[in-house]
């Protein structure tokens, strides 16, 4: 009567932990090699996910579906320099008369202020802003009032903070309503901005918004050359327009308006929200992947570890090889056996170190405030990937042992 | 005519030692029958030991023929000649070669694994075995906690566990008091009363005297082949 594969595989697993206790120390420590390069992999694989994950994060904040122009030349081919453009008030509103799919504009004015209150200071960016900012970003107040147009029309002297600088100078106070002096000057606080939180060590509730009227005639004087100038200018796209033709478009109403040469640098960068992602994924792509390769490298030296193990367990047991030769144990048999001992000293080495990534993972999250998410499909390929190991590493010994005279390794002492 | 159990025909085993070929085993000749109770004797290095290897298929012959149960061992695959031991032939060791830290039921069990029988049976038939050997309250036992006689016993219960058709012994009292020796000899006549062929190498001439037919090995050669005269029983 022949039994299914199964029960031969469970002779060999109980024979395998027989093995393994038989040398309890030596097995412990041979997983533990096994055990840190599995969680050094899967710690390289959920760090570069929360890399990725906080660009992402930190792209979205700025808006889901935007377009950015900056007066700088567009230098990604590497070509002779162009000097800065002029972008202006003018060019905003074309922009958004002339392109298709445009809903919003939002020029925007930016400045580094002081702002002190009773003693406490603190020193930020200031963005000028226009209304149209909140719809174009997203961002909303969290209590308090957004600048309005009458904020823009009248130059008011109001500052709508970021949960960060308002906490710098505010502590557990209400801001909203106090007066506080901007480079001197007093300015109302009347709003309060919801948190974006962090992505990637960088801050995005550490900034102040006024109404870029007030910023051009206190601030930004110095930085641009007419008083219709901007600093940047946000272009708010419609939901679900095609990004590439409707850049194109803008890059064209550019050229048009500057007559800007064909095969000329055009003296404007325009940059979408999706292009910031693609580029941030690869770059975070590439930083993952080097992760990976280092961590790999403990991997490798725990299943070189795995191998000489075995090769001395094989080298040990030679005596018992023969024997269970002469019962009738065919070279497959022998070789099974070894495999399944070095598979099971990996699989548990692997569980341990996935169990022990998890731990890191939270921990690291909870200290460093630094995403690192486990899936379960790092979690079943770490498994897979270090039974792979004990196969890989554990098939020569095993081959080894099979190959063994019956005779030879029975006459062994 | 019956095929024999054993048949040898000029057989030969070579080792290579030091640059010089030394005839461990050159050219024997011999039929062993079923039934038969043979002790092979001789010196060490009378290659009394690589023939019974041989036999065992645990080596292979350099030359010559060995023919088991009328099939040529030659046209055998290294799987097919652990089949072989698994089926036809039960070992027993000068040393038992128990595995330690096994209990002598799993010990009993080993072969069973080979022959791919399920966890159910395999308990059941090494039990009934070791019964056999009067172990049957010992089974949980593992070896450090058996006597010398009471772990060849275990072994022999292992040799017998598959029904083979003949029993091999290796020096099998060569770890044993005289009056261990003499149970496990007595163990061995039983069983080939019972039908079993017994091969067992010795170098002790007593202990070839519980066999019926006695072989004598000197410089790989056979130099004596007879029925023992006065044949001891238990």
């Amino acid at each position: 009567m022949k039994v299914s594969a199964i029960s031969g595989w469970l002779v060999n697993v109980s024979i395998a932990l027989t093995a393994l206790r038989t040398n309890l120390m030596r097995s412990v420590l041979t997983t533990l090699g096994v055990m840190i390069g599995v969680l050094a992999v899967i710690l390289a694989v959920a760090v570069g996910a929360g890399a990725q994950q906080s660009v992402m994060q930190s792209i979205n904040a700025l808006g889901s579906n935007m377009a950015i122009v900056i007066p700088q030349p567009d230098n990604d081919s590497g070509r002779r320099t162009v000097d800065r453009g002029r972008l202006t008030m003018r060019d905003a509103i074309a922009i958004q008369r002339l392109v298709p799919g445009v809903v919003a504009i939002s020029p925007q004015l930016r400045s580094t202020i002081q702002m002190v209150i009773s003693g406490r200071n603190a020193t930020t960016g200031a963005v000028g802003i226009t209304p149209e900012y909140s719809q174009v970003t997203n961002i909303v107040v969290d209590s308090g009032r957004f600048i309005s147009d009458g904020d823009v029309r009248t130059s008011a002297r109001v500052v709508v903070l970021g949960q960060t600088v308002a906490t710098k100078l505010f502590g557990t106070f209400e801001p909203i309503g106090q007066t506080i002096r901007v480079n001197k000057t007093p300015f109302t606080v009347i709003g309060l901005l919801e948190s974006k939180g962090n992505s990637l060590g960088q801050d995005n509730d550490d900034l102040a918004l006024i109404p870029i009227s007030t910023a051009r005639q206190r601030f930004a004087s110095t930085t641009v050359e007419g008083p219709d100038d901007l600093h940047v200018l946000f272009v708010g796209l419609e939901e679900g327009v095609e990004i590439g033709p409707t850049k194109k478009e803008m890059i064209r109403v550019m050229r048009d308006r500057y007559r800007v040469p064909k095969g000329e640098i055009s003296p404007f960068t325009i940059r979408t929200t999706e292009e910031f992602m693609e580029q941030s994924s690869v770059v975070t792509g590439v930083f993952q992947m080097v992760l990976v390769a280092i961590a790999s490298i403990s991997l490798l030296v725990g299943g070189i570890g795995i191998m000489n193990i075995m090769l001395v367990s094989v080298t040990e047991r030679t005596r018992e090889i023969g024997l269970r030769m002469a019962l009738g144990a065919k070279r497959s048999d022998i070789r099974n056996q070894f495999l399944v001992e070095a598979a099971i000293l990996c699989m548990i080495g692997g569980a341990f170190g996935l169990m022990l990534a998890i731990a890191a993972a939270q921990a690291f999250q909870s200290f460093a405030d630094f995403p690192a998410p486990i899936g379960i499909g790092v979690s079943v390929m770490a498994i897979v990937f270090s039974a792979v190991i004990g196969l890989l590493f554990g098939g020569y010994p095993a081959i080894r042992a099979s190959k063994l005279s019956p005779i030879e390794a029975l006459r062994s002492e | 005519m019956t095929i024999p159990l054993l048949e040898t025909r000029n057989l030969v085993k070579d080792y290579v030692l030091g640059g010089e070929t030394v005839h461990a085993v050159n050219d024997v000749s011999l039929t062993i029958s079923r039934g038969e109770f043979v002790a092979i004797m001789g010196a060490s290095g009378s290659g009394k030991s690589t023939f019974m290897n041989m036999i065992g298929c645990l080596d292979v012959p350099s030359a010559g023929t060995l023919l088991l149960d009328g099939v040529d061992t030659k046209s055998l695959s290294s799987d097919e000649l652990a089949e072989v031991r698994n089926r036809k032939i039960g070992f027993v060791f000068q040393q038992f070669n128990l595995l330690g830290r096994t209990t002598a039921l799993d010990n009993v069990a080993v072969p069973l694994i080979y022959a791919g029988l399920g966890g159910a049976e395999r308990r059941a038939r090494a039990r009934a075995k070791l019964e056999e050997m009067g172990l049957g309250n010992r089974t949980d036992h593992t070896p450090a906690k058996l006597s010398g006689g009471q772990q060849q016993r275990v072994a022999i219960a292992r040799a017998l566990v598959t029904d083979p058709l003949m029993l091999l012994a290796d020096e099998p009292t060569g770890a044993l008091d005289s009056q261990t020796s003499q149970d496990i000899m007595t163990i061995f006549q039983k069983l080939n009363d019972d039908g079993i062929t017994v091969i067992v190498v010795t170098h002790e001439p007593d202990i070839a005297e519980y066999a019926q037919r006695r072989i004598i090995f000197r410089d790989g050669r056979i130099v004596e082949d007879a029925a023992v005269i006065s044949r001891r029983l238990a």
